[in-house]
C-alpha cells in the first residue's frame, strides 16, 4: 500500500471515529433528556388559559341540579374532563376519590367533573361502580371542552380559589401530585 | 380578444374572492382548524363530536358578526396555535416556512462551491516514471 493510500485510509478511519463519537454524544443527550423528564402525573401541559381566569362553566349535574364553577369560588378546584369509556379515566378515578377524601375535613379543595363525549346514564353507572361524590357537569355539545381547549379525556385543570387556571395536565392525575400542586399554589399565595 | 381577457379576469377575480354565504364561511374557517380529537383532519372534514363542537362554535360566532380572524383567534386562545392546520407565519412558527427555503439556499450554495472547486482543481503532475509505467502496461496488454 502506497503512502497516499495509507494517508487516505487513516483519514477515513479518523472521520469515522469522530462521526461515531458525535452520534454517541447525541444519543446520550437524547437518553438523558428522556430520563430526566418529569412523570406525566404532575407534568404541566401547555395551555393558553394558564394564568388566566377560567372560562365560565355551568351545566346540569348528574342529579339534575345546576352546577357552576363560579359557585366553588374560594376553593381549589380540580376540573376533570372524563368519560366512562376512557380506560385512563377509570384508572385515575380512585386517585381523585383519595384526593377528595383528604380534603373533606379542611373543605379547601374539590373535584368538578365534566363529561366528555359520553352520556349521563353511563357516567352515573361509572360513579356508582367506582365511588366518588363530587359534582359532574354534562357537556352535550362539547362546548365546555372547547372553551377549555380539551382534546380528549382525561385532562385536568387546577383552578385556584380566585378562579384562575394555574395548571393543566393531560393524562392521568394522582392524589399526591395534585396535593403537591396545591402546596406550591398555596406557597405562591393564591 | 379583449372580451376573452375580460371574462377570464372576471372569473379569476371571482375565484379569488373568499366564501360569501355564512355556511361557506363556516366551512372555510373550519377547514383551517384541526379537529381537536383527530390527527391531521380538519374540523370541516371530521365526524368526531369535538369537530362538530368546533363547527357549531364557528357558526355561532359567524352569526354573531365576528370576522374570520376573530374566530380563528378565539380557537387559538383556547387550544394554542397548533390547532391551526397551517402554521402561523409569525414568531417561532414561521421557522416552518423559513427553514426549507434556508435549506435549499444553503444546498445550492454548497453545490456551487463544490462545482467551482472541482473545476479549478489543478492538473495532476505526471512524472516520467508514471509515463513509463503506463507505457509498459499498455505494451503488455497489446502483447
Amino acid at each position: 500500500m502506497s503512502d497516499v493510500d495509507l494517508a487516505v485510509s487513516r483519514s477515513r478511519r479518523h472521520t469515522a471515529r469522530w462521526a461515531a463519537i458525535s452520534l454517541g454524544v447525541v444519543l446520550l443527550l437524547f437518553v438523558a433528556v428522556l430520563a430526566t423528564r418529569k412523570s406525566a402525573a404532575d407534568k404541566q401541559a401547555e395551555s393558553p388559559l394558564l394564568g388566566k381566569q377560567a372560562p365560565s362553566l355551568t351545566g346540569s349535574g348528574l342529579d339534575g341540579s345546576q352546577v357552576s364553577l363560579a359557585s366553588m369560588h374560594g376553593k381549589w378546584v380540580v376540573l376533570n374532563f372524563m368519560a366512562s369509556w376512557c380506560v385512563p379515566c377509570r384508572e385515575e378515578h380512585p386517585e381523585l376519590v383519595k384526593f377528595t377524601q383528604r380534603h373533606q375535613v379542611a373543605d379547601d379543595a374539590t373535584v368538578l367533573g365534566v363529561i366528555f363525549d359520553d352520556t349521563q346514564p353511563n357516567v352515573r353507572r361509572f360513579f356508582s361502580e367506582l365511588g366518588g361524590s363530587w359534582p359532574v357537569v354534562d357537556d352535550p355539545g362539547g362546548h365546555t371542552a372547547l372553551d377549555f381547549g380539551v382534546r380528549g379525556p382525561p385532562e385536568s385543570f387546577l383552578v385556584d380559589p380566585n378562579g384562575f387556571v394555574v395548571w393543566k395536565g393531560i393524562g392521568q392525575v394522582n392524589a399526591d401530585g395534585l396535593d403537591k400542586l396545591l402546596r406550591q399554589g398555596k406557597a405562591r399565595g393564591a | 380578444m379583449v372580451l376573452i381577457l375580460a371574462v377570464a379576469f372576471a372569473i379569476g377575480a371571482r375565484g379569488r374572492s373568499g366564501p360569501v354565504t355564512d355556511a361557506q364561511r363556516v366551512k372555510h374557517i373550519a377547514s383551517e382548524i384541526r379537529c381537536p380529537t383527530c390527527r391531521n383532519q380538519s374540523a370541516a372534514e371530521s365526524d368526531a363530536a369535538a369537530a362538530k363542537a368546533v363547527r357549531d362554535e364557528i357558526d355561532r360566532r359567524v352569526r354573531a358578526g365576528q370576522s374570520d380572524g376573530e374566530i380563528v383567534a378565539f380557537m387559538v386562545s383556547r387550544y394554542g396555535s397548533d390547532i391551526l392546520l397551517k402554521p402561523e407565519g409569525s414568531g417561532v412558527a414561521s421557522l416552518v416556512w423559513a427553514l426549507p427555503v434556508v435549506a435549499v439556499v444553503v444546498a445550492l450554495f454548497g453545490l456551487a462551491v463544490a462545482f467551482r472547486r472541482w473545476r479549478s482543481r489543478p492538473g495532476v503532475d505526471v512524472s516520467a516514471e508514471d509515463r513509463a509505467l503506463v507505457e509498459r502496461e499498455l505494451q503488455r496488454e497489446d502483447a
